[in-house]
């Protein structure tokens, strides 16, 4: 097979999945290629948005369009990491004889929901930590490989604060993207109304399985990147670091944080799926520009100054990527003077 | 393995429309500046004669086509100019990418196909200009010293100027030499003048000796007749030092800080000055106190201090905090410092060796309680009032008074000062002697602490949003006083 129909195969996969997934979910097309995009990078992905916004309804319809294994998980604040991982029991073999035996947790499945996660103790959320970044969880001393593909869509309420626990930076840092669920439009509701309120089911087609998620995740991989393209990336997110000499003024202003390398790892390879969906084999700057948003929105952290003056950060991701701009890319006149 | 042939030809392509470019905008400032200079040798050409013209038209032409030269030879990096064509054509940095990775040995197997798509788009591209013409501001000033040299060219020759200031003396060239003779009579007669310009000279010091007719004489109508009697009366009118003291007097009143203030208050007391620039270090809601303007201050206490301060250990506490980075410290000491110069002052201030006041009233009764055994100090004062913060008698058991957010001792006897309008609580301060002084609320080290701890407590905790601008709202008030 030719890399030309690698890629071909590629962008029309992806955009079988992405028609499945529209078959219920009416707009948010950008949070659904997003979400592709997440999964496809081998990262994970936390929704953000208020109640009924169809958050939980995307990441199901998801796995129903997939082959893959499928675990929900309703964090609430008695839940444990144990429930989460799962624990030794004693059993009893056709022997008598007792012995501990692994009950296996949610965790183990290809595509786990999180939802309302930051419902959970913080304790509980960590319960999360390992098996996100390493792919495996460790527990009583043995650990335990997570199938792969695994893929957290983790889901949170921004309103609700009253007996929610917000999720550490650590964990934040963990998911390649954080997408925030708008409402929808006019139009869009009244399709939602459409499809929800008459008898008509919905059948969605499973057009992946495992293996071939992870062969295109090996092919993303694969696509190369320019060196001013990949230095931009490293500019937009040490622009985000108040401490940086070239850091814009709203940066020095209201950020705590910046983002951490996992930031640009997660620019870099959304641009690289990016660019693979629009039957691109480079990674171009328009790619780091769209995926700069999602990728460093979660990991600022805004001072208490920022706070108090409601800062948003996409608007402070807009300013960096500016200043990150006139630090990498030149003008439009850079060689004549 | 695909080879960017033609990616590698527009890329030569773009970089020689660079050089073009490059080339027009260094002619123009060559041609500006050279222009400039055939300008300055044409206003000499009554010196230079016919060689003016073609010395101007040389360097002219020297720099347009030095810039020219400079510009094409200025070298244009293939990724540079790959970067130039994707944006102009909108390749979305396929150029770039593809001749970069074309030749690096870690290239993935993708790369050929990003070869032959850039390849082939670049095929398609039309041939077109990508670089702009970028005219510098020497070149749009360019037609300025081109016009001032073409009418310097028709214009007769200019006439240099001499260098010598203009000679305001009207008199021959006898009289000038009649003037120097007595100009060092003037001299010599004026030099115990010269100690003290205000004094005058008394009628016994008058100089009589005989003066030359020239130096003394005076005609009727000869207004310098007035000063027969004086040493001015044999000087020369003197322009020029007249119109350089003229200047230097303008320049004085320009300068307006230098002359004395004389509607400042000089009563303002070191303390309040000290701390009127303490409090000002430290406005804002986030003050981010300058170490520098920080040390000046506690320099300046230190200077204050020398004159029998006692806050000297205070200020080198600080000064040492300081050199370690610790603000939060050093600002301490200073507070502390600010408390001893308080403390000093109110003692000179109310201690002036005035007999009969009530501290002296105080004093003695304390004095003959100590003899009698009978009390009543408190006796003394009115509902309200009371002693200096920290001084009066504790009705508490002795012992170490319990610390709290790292406060002195001094910090126990808050005062602040009455607002306006109706009280709902009593103020125990606000009478007595205490109330007509200033606020002594220890702003610099509590309330930095109190905002050290705020946002600590907003960034730990969850604190909802709403809450967030009331709560720097009320900082900010707080600041403000």
């Amino acid at each position: 097979m030719t890399q030309e129909s690698r890629v071909q195969e590629f962008v029309q996969a992806f955009n079988a999945l992405r028609s499945e997934i529209e078959k219920v979910i009416v707009g948010h097309r950008e949070i659904i290629t997003n979400v592709l995009v997440g999964m496809f990078a081998g990262g994970h992905v936390l929704l953000e948005g208020v109640p009924g916004l169809g958050k939980t309804l995307l990441i199901k319809t998801l796995s129903e369009s997939l082959e893959l294994s499928f675990s929900r998980i309703q964090f609430t604040p008695d839940l444990m990491p144990a429930d989460i991982i799962g624990t030794n029991i004693i059993v009893e073999d056709a022997d008598g004889r007792k012995h501990f035996q692994f009950q296996h947790g949610p965790i183990f499945a290809h595509i786990v929901l999180a939802d309302e996660i930051n419902r959970a103790t913080p304790k509980t959320q960590s319960a999360l930590l390992e098996g996100m970044q390493e792919g495996s969880v460790t527990v009583g001393g043995v650990s335990r490989p997570l199938p792969a593909p695994f893929f957290v869509l983790a889901t949170q309420n921004p309103i609700e604060m009253e007996g929610t626990y917000p999720l550490p930076e650590a964990q934040l840092d963990r998911f390649l993207f954080k997408l925030r669920v708008r409402y929808p439009a006019i139009e869009e509701l009244n399709a939602i109304i459409d499809r929800t309120t008459q008898s008509r089911a919905i059948v969605v087609d499973r057009v992946m399985d495992g293996r071939t998620v992870q062969a295109f995740r090996e092919l993303v991989r694969e696509v190369p990147i320019a060196s001013h393209v990949r230095d931009f990336a490293s500019n937009i997110v040490m622009a985000t670091h108040p401490h940086w000499a070239d850091a814009p003024e709203a940066t020095r202003r209201f950020v705590r944080y910046g983002a951490s390398p996992r930031a640009a790892q997660a620019l870099v390879l959304g641009g690289k799926v990016r660019a693979l969906a629009e039957g691109r084999y480079n990674v171009s700057l328009d790619d780091l520009r769209a995926m700069a948003a999602p990728a460093l929105r979660h990991r600022i952290i805004l001072n208490f100054e920022g706070e108090a003056e409601g800062v948003d950060v996409d608007s402070l991701v807009a300013q960096i990527l500016e200043r990150a701009e006139a630090t990498t890319v030149q003008g439009k006149e850079p060689f004549v003077r | 393995m695909g080879h960017p042939g033609s990616v590698e030809g527009l890329v030569r392509q773009v970089s020689r429309q660079v050089r073009y470019r490059r080339a027009e905008h260094w002619a123009m400032r060559g041609a500006f500046w050279g222009a400039l200079a055939a300008v300055v040798v044409l206003l000499a050409k009554t010196l230079l004669g016919t060689s003016a013209l073609p010395i101007a038209a040389a360097l002219c032409l020297t720099g347009a086509v030095g810039g020219a030269v400079y510009g094409l030879a200025k070298r244009v990096a293939p990724v540079d100019a790959a970067r130039l064509a994707d944006r102009a054509f909108g390749l979305a940095e396929r150029v770039a990418t593809a001749l970069e990775w074309a030749r690096r040995p870690d290239r993935t197997p993708l790369v050929d196909a990003l070869v032959a798509d850039a390849s082939a788009r670049v095929a398609e591209l039309p041939r077109r200009g990508v670089v702009d013409r970028i005219v510098p501001r020497e070149g749009r000033l360019l037609p300025i010293p081109v016009v001032v040299a073409i009418a310097l060219v028709l214009a007769p020759p200019v006439p240099l100027p001499s260098g010598r200031l203009p000679d305001f003396s009207s008199g021959s060239e006898q009289e000038e030499a009649e003037d120097r003779t007595g100009a060092t009579m003037m001299e010599e007669r004026a030099r115990p003048l010269a100690r003290d310009p205000l004094k005058r000279p008394t009628f016994e010091e008058r100089d009589f000796t005989q003066r030359s007719p020239a130096g003394g004489g005076a005609t009727a109508g000869d207004l310098s007749a007035i000063f027969k009697d004086t040493s001015l009366a044999t000087q020369r009118p003197d322009f020029n030092s007249f119109l350089k003291k003229g200047d230097e007097r303008l320049r004085m009143l320009e300068q307006v800080d230098r002359l004395p203030d004389l509607q400042s208050d000089f009563t303002t007391s070191q303390y309040k000055m000290i701390f009127r620039k303490s409090k000002a270090l430290s406005g804002g809601l986030r003050p981010d106190i300058s170490p520098q303007k920080l040390r000046e201050l506690l320099e300046e206490m230190e200077r204050l201090g020398r004159k029998g301060g006692s806050w000297g250990g205070d200020i080198s506490e600080g000064m040492d905090a300081l050199e370690y980075g610790n603000q939060d410290k050093a600002l301490e000491a200073m507070e502390k410092a600010l408390n001893k110069m308080r403390a000093m002052e109110e003692q000179q201030r109310s201690g002036k060796n005035l007999r009969g006041g009530r501290e002296t009233q105080r004093g003695g009764m304390r004095g003959r309680d100590g003899q009698d055994g009978s009390g009543g100090d408190e006796q003394d004062f009115g509902e309200g009032e009371g002693l200096l913060p920290g001084k009066g008698r504790s009705g508490a058991p002795k012992g170490e008074a319990s610390h709290r957010l790292r406060a002195s001792p001094y910090d126990v006897g808050v005062e602040g000062q009455s607002r306006k309008g109706r009280k709902d609580a009593y103020d125990t301060n606000m009478t007595g002697r205490a109330g007509s002084m200033n606020s002594r609320l220890q702003y610099l080290g509590v309330i930095g602490q109190y905002r050290k701890m705020m946002e600590d407590a907003i960034t730990r905790e969850q604190v909802p949003r709403d809450y967030h601008a009331q709560i720097k709202d009320y900082f900010q008030a707080l600041d403000e006083r």
